[in-house]
């Protein structure tokens, strides 16, 4: 069997198996987190709670409990700190996620849709995860410096504080359209078929 | 038609039959006024059946006119299969004008890549088999041109009704399986594939009515009627914030990259 004949399979294959994969409803196998979730879970997002975790990640208590020459205790606080670190790292990710999905449903509503602005963000999310990985991985055998830690939730933040306005100026326009709708449909009935 | 053995005609009988049953729902359901050419589709695949019996029980006077009429009518049926599948994608995505929009251009991009990949693999074997390269590449546009949309209606998170899904499903699997069998077949009967037409009819006829047992499911009831009304943002929403977002997540990805550096220096 030739290459070409090998490849061709192997592309069946894969269609018959992206088949199966779109076409499973998606809300089944969503993960919690996944979920664009309430505007009001929206405002609670995991960057607010950086100054406490900022506190409780202080170098200060670091280099108190190592002058005081307990390498034990240090070293114990080093791996919690550790698994702080990388769960909330897990819940930022959450939350780039939902904030991502937010812009593709602004996308899908739009009536025109720029090919451009939709392969950029697809890059930035493919590029997001693969560097997400690539952290976890480190932070599993280091510790990654706080001060870059908060600069990306403030980036989350702004992004966040971006997004809920546009959702909010999307409700105002869902409840005028429905209002429409509903309008039309009392006199003569708009037929959308 | 003393020229196919017994299992291939009995299996053609099952798939006119079953041919029969869809048309059936389609006009018992109310569904042939939502599907115009689904129904066509159909409709044609049974005159096809009917006009194959004629070509092949009829005395040629050239061996090759019964094979040239029978792959014509194929290209017919496959030219409506096409305006079908479309046809379905239509209904689907008619809410979101600019994601249709998209899916028109990731349809052409798509198409247009897998037709000139089957030209390149196709070149060494088109002087042999011409029609069953053609039948392959097709199948292999389709179904390319397909998933591409099927991905960018998940990607976007649009809701499709189960009843299109099958339908859609349907076509994917039944060319999907014929892109394999050509190939296998291909591989293992070399240049003489030509006398096994057999089996490839067996195969090739088992994924239709796999693929018509499975339409026969999505329209045992009546369609879902689309009349989804969006709230729709307006193009200057979409100018304004797109470019914004993405500059956003363009800066978040530049600070996880400073701090996955940073992390890897000071180790």
């Amino acid at each position: 069997m030739n290459s070409t004949l090998l490849l061709l399979i192997g592309f069946a294959v894969l269609m018959l198996l992206l088949l199966v994969w779109v076409l499973r409803d998606p809300r089944k196998h969503a993960k919690p987190d996944g979920d664009l979730g309430s505007t009001d879970e929206l405002c609670q997002r995991h960057v607010s709670y950086f100054p406490q975790l900022r506190q409780a990640l202080a170098a200060e208590d670091f280099v108190f409990l190592s002058s005081r020459g307990s390498p034990q205790l240090a070293r114990r606080m080093r791996t919690e700190r550790r698994k702080i670190a990388l769960a909330y790292l897990s819940c930022l990710r959450g939350d780039f996620l939902k904030l991502w999905r937010l812009a593709r449903v602004i996308a899908s509503m739009s009536p025109q849709v720029g090919v451009a602005q939709e392969l950029a963000r697809l890059r930035l999310g493919m590029a997001f995860s693969l560097r997400y990985e690539m952290i976890r991985i480190e932070f599993l055998f280091g510790f990654a410096p706080l001060p870059e830690l908060g600069s990306l939730s403030d980036v989350v933040s702004r992004l966040s504080i971006r997004l809920e306005t546009a959702m909010n100026n999307l409700g105002e326009r869902a409840a005028l359209a429905a209002k429409l709708a509903s309008s039309l449909d009392d006199g003569h009935g708009l037929d959308t078929r | 038609m003393g020229i196919f053995p017994l299992p291939v005609l009995w299996l053609w009988a099952c798939s006119v039959l079953a041919q029969l049953l869809v048309l059936t729902l389609l006009f018992l359901k109310g569904n042939s006024r939502k599907l115009p050419y689904f129904t066509a589709y159909v409709t044609l695949n049974i005159c096809q059946a009917g006009f194959l019996v004629f070509v092949y029980t009829h005395v040629w006077s050239d061996p090759d006119t019964p094979k040239t009429l029978a792959w014509t009518s194929e290209c017919v049926t496959l030219i409506v299969q096409a305006l079908a599948t479309t046809e379905i994608l239509e209904i689907t995505l008619r809410p979101y004008q600019g994601i249709w929009g998209l899916g028109w251009r990731a349809l052409t991009v798509t198409s247009g890549i897998a037709v000139l990949l089957v030209a390149l693999a196709a070149r060494s074997y088109w002087a042999l088999a011409r029609w069953f390269e053609l039948d392959r590449g097709y199948h292999l546009t389709f179904a390319s041109a397909l998933i591409a949309c099927l991905l960018l209606v998940r990607y976007y998170s649009i809701p499709v009704p189960s009843a299109y899904k099958l339908l859609l499903g349907g076509f994917c699997f039944y060319s999907c399986t014929e892109i394999m069998v050509n190939t296998l077949l291909q591989a293992y009967f070399q240049n003489d594939f030509f006398r096994h037409a057999a089996v490839w009819q067996l195969s090739t006829m088992s994924s239709f009515v796999v693929a018509l047992v499975v339409w026969a499911a999505a329209l045992r009831k009546p369609l879902p009627v689309e009349d989804r009304r969006l709230a729709s943002t307006s193009d200057a929403d979409y100018q304004r914030l797109s470019p914004e977002i993405n500059e956003d997540l363009r800066r978040l990805n530049e600070k996880l990259l400073r701090l996955w550096k940073l992390e890897a220096r000071e180790q």
